[in-house]
């Protein structure tokens, strides 16, 4: 299309990038806050207890079980979450019997009490969307159904697979430029950073972008799904790539559940580390109840032995048959595990974070060099940059710095929305996009340079005031959770300060850009300065004529 | 008369200008793309019924059919014209439904 391969490919990635570039960054940056999301439930339920890891794990199970045996009774499953590296707290979850027709019953969670033997739950949780609902975005977005969410997402997604594809072929020195990074202004050094945080991550940015558009398959290849099999082939298709556990039938005969700490204590034969994670009970106090003990995960796609089976009638270990998998259902689920991460390890978790960081880096810094080599030619024109151009830079500037504001407004609005404010968890989220949307439409009225500085020194108070709003409006600031090594919640409050450090270091960077005439705000326009020049020669006509 | 001339200033004005090209091309990126990724899913899901079995054929078909999708997308904005870029995913299309058909007929 513009000449040899190579320049049409160069074509196609610029636009493709900037058409989705925005949405991008949205989903980047919601994206990795979900490599967190239980980290940031934590904080935005502050009133649950610190810690309940140093508790031993057969007393966590009496006092889940003693719990959901009194408070839920009917119940299609129960679940126990015991205290983890991500989230410190004892938790049940439940799901009730699902109504006619339907596959699932409501979810319902709750933290426990572990100082009381009882097992109380904590009630008073403020209501709060929490960090699952912040992940939610990065695939569902808001404010619209599921399935166009769904497919607004993909056609993003498809986009930028193909912004990857061709990145990596247009590029022509792939391997050199690894190592050639110019700290120079302006063009040279926005495209140096936009090749560095490409190249270094590629595979995890192709992995991200392919697996992400492999989670709904069946959805975005509807149509070949449709004509390839009937509908009857449908569930033996579903079977064999995401085979099930034999199912369990319901009796309907009441029966106690056998005591889970004994189970933990048959599951020490099989596995040496105690690396239990959750317990899950199906149809708790049936006479056919089954209780699944799951440990974290030793493999990315699925290892027979990390699932135990118990009898919840005896508390004998069954001997249930392992899930048949299929090569292409092993990959499938390999992508998938690679793109949550949920296998991660403390210090791998960390790393994909750095890794989504730089790829929200990547697509940021793309957006800033199309704006950036158009500037001169731009600057030129006698009326001003055209409506294109202002429209990217605002854009710009309202995504790549004002998303994160608007995040941090979600925190705040977490902290001082009221307490008892009726649907509060949904207001938290209006807070965040109230606050994007204004923070889009401020740069409209500013010049690019200043509009950059401002909302950049907004970024870093809004997030270096986190942990200072923390201290105001709870009683586990720092100078409590840092002594007692609750590194969940402390950990939140360092991370917002880390991040309002960096917008503070890049707004002072900015700023030293900025021309001195528009430091003061005040536009020079051609008029202006020939009012000037009409004001200065009449003076000095003035004065030419007294001193005759 | 007048009118026909002005007809033809709107055509010429219109169609000629660059932009519609492109505009072609991104319909054929989308829509012809689309169509090649499910042509050459179900192609997939015949050519490896044998070996693979058929459910896993068919999902191996799927899971290509992104990668697919890419390559359709990034031909149609290397080739000269956009008429060529139509013309290129409409036949590659047939040929895929071609072989499709060819390989059931075969695997039945």
């Amino acid at each position: 299309m513009k000449g040899s391969f190579r320049q049409s490919m160069k074509w196609l990635h610029t636009w493709v990038g900037l058409v989705v570039g925005w949405i991008l960054v949205f989903m980047f940056i919601t994206g990795t806050a979900g490599y967190f999301d239980d980290e940031i439930t934590r904080w935005m339920e502050p009133e649950r207890p610190l810690t309940a890891t140093h508790i031993d794990k057969s007393k966590l199970l009496d006092i889940s079980q003693h719990y959901l045996e009194t408070h839920v009774k009917n119940a299609k499953e129960w679940r126990v979450i015991l205290p983890n590296s991500r989230d410190a707290n004892l938790k049940v979850m439940w799901q009730e019997q699902p109504e006619e027709g339907k596959r699932f019953g409501k979810f319902s969670t709750k933290v426990l009490d572990t100082d009381t033997d009882t097992g109380l739950a904590i009630d008073n949780l403020r209501e709060t969307a929490g960090g699952r609902t912040l992940y939610r975005m990065h695939y569902r977005l808001h404010y619209m159904p599921s399935i166009v969410a769904y497919w607004i997402v993909g056609f993003c997604t498809m986009l930028m697979l193909i912004a990857v594809i061709t990145g990596v072929i247009f590029h022509k020195k792939i391997f050199s430029d690894f190592f050639t990074f110019r700290a120079k202004k302006g063009l040279i050094g926005w495209l140096d950073i936009h090749n560095v945080l490409s190249v270094t991550a590629i595979p995890f940015h192709f992995m991200i972008t392919y697996s992400g558009l492999i989670f709904f398959l069946i959805t975005y290849m509807i149509l070949s799904v449709n004509i390839g099999i009937t509908e009857t082939q449908k569930d033996k298709y579903f079977n064999e790539v995401f085979p099930r556990t034999v199912e369990v039938e319901k009796s309907d005969d009441y029966q106690p559940l056998a005591s889970l700490s004994d189970m933990y204590a048959k599951s020490h034969k099989y596995w040496q580390e105690d690396t239990l994670a959750y317990v899950k009970v199906e149809y708790p106090l049936d006479k056919n109840a089954r209780v699944k003990f799951t440990r974290w995960n030793t493999d990315l796609t699925y290892n027979p032995d990390d699932e135990l089976f118990f009898s919840g009638e005896t508390g004998k270990l069954l001997n249930i048959a392992a899930k048949q998998v299929t090569m292409s259902g092993q990959i499938h689920r390999g992508f998938i595990s690679l793109h949550e991460g949920l296998f991660a390890s403390p210090m791998v978790r960390w790393l994909y974070l750095i890794i989504g960081l730089m790829g929200t880096g990547m697509i940021a810094s793309g957006l800033i060099l199309w704006t950036t080599k158009r500037k001169p030619k731009q600057m030129k024109n006698t009326n001003g940059p055209d409506f294109g151009y202002r429209l990217v830079e605002q854009l710009n500037i309202g995504t790549i710095v004002g998303f994160p504001i608007a995040v941090a407004m979600y925190f705040w609005a977490n902290r001082l929305l009221p307490v008892e404010m009726e649907n509060r968890a949904e207001w938290e989220i209006h807070c965040l996009f109230i606050s994007w949307a204004l923070l889009l439409i401020y740069p409209a009225f500013r010049s690019g340079l200043v509009a950059w500085f401002e909302q950049l020194k907004i970024a870093a108070f809004v997030f270096c005031f986190i942990p200072v709003l923390n201290f105001i409006t709870t009683d586990k600031h720092l100078g409590i959770s840092l002594p007692l090594r609750d590194w969940n919640y402390a950990g939140f409050d360092l991370v917002m300060l880390v991040i309002g450090v960096a917008f503070a270091f890049t707004a002072y960077k900015v700023k030293k850009h900025i021309p001195v005439a528009q430091k003061s705000h005040a536009k020079l326009t051609k008029n202006d300065i020939e009012n000037k020049v009409t004001d200065e020669t009449i003076s000095t006509l003035a004065a030419t004529k007294e001193t005759s | 008369m007048f009118n026909l001339i002005t007809t033809r200033k709107f055509t010429k004005f219109y169609f000629t200008n660059p932009r519609w090209w492109v505009f072609s091309r991104v319909m054929a990126a989308i829509f012809a793309g689309y169509a090649l990724a499910t042509t050459s899913s179900l192609f997939l899901g015949q050519l490896l019924l044998q070996s693979m079995g058929e459910y896993q054929a068919f999902h191996i078909g799927l899971l290509l059919s992104f990668l697919i999708y890419s390559c359709g997308a990034m031909w149609v904005f290397s080739v000269s014209t956009a008429k060529k870029a139509w013309g290129g995913l409409i036949s590659l299309n047939l040929i895929f439904m071609a072989l499709t058909w060819l390989l059931m007929q075969v695997n039945s």
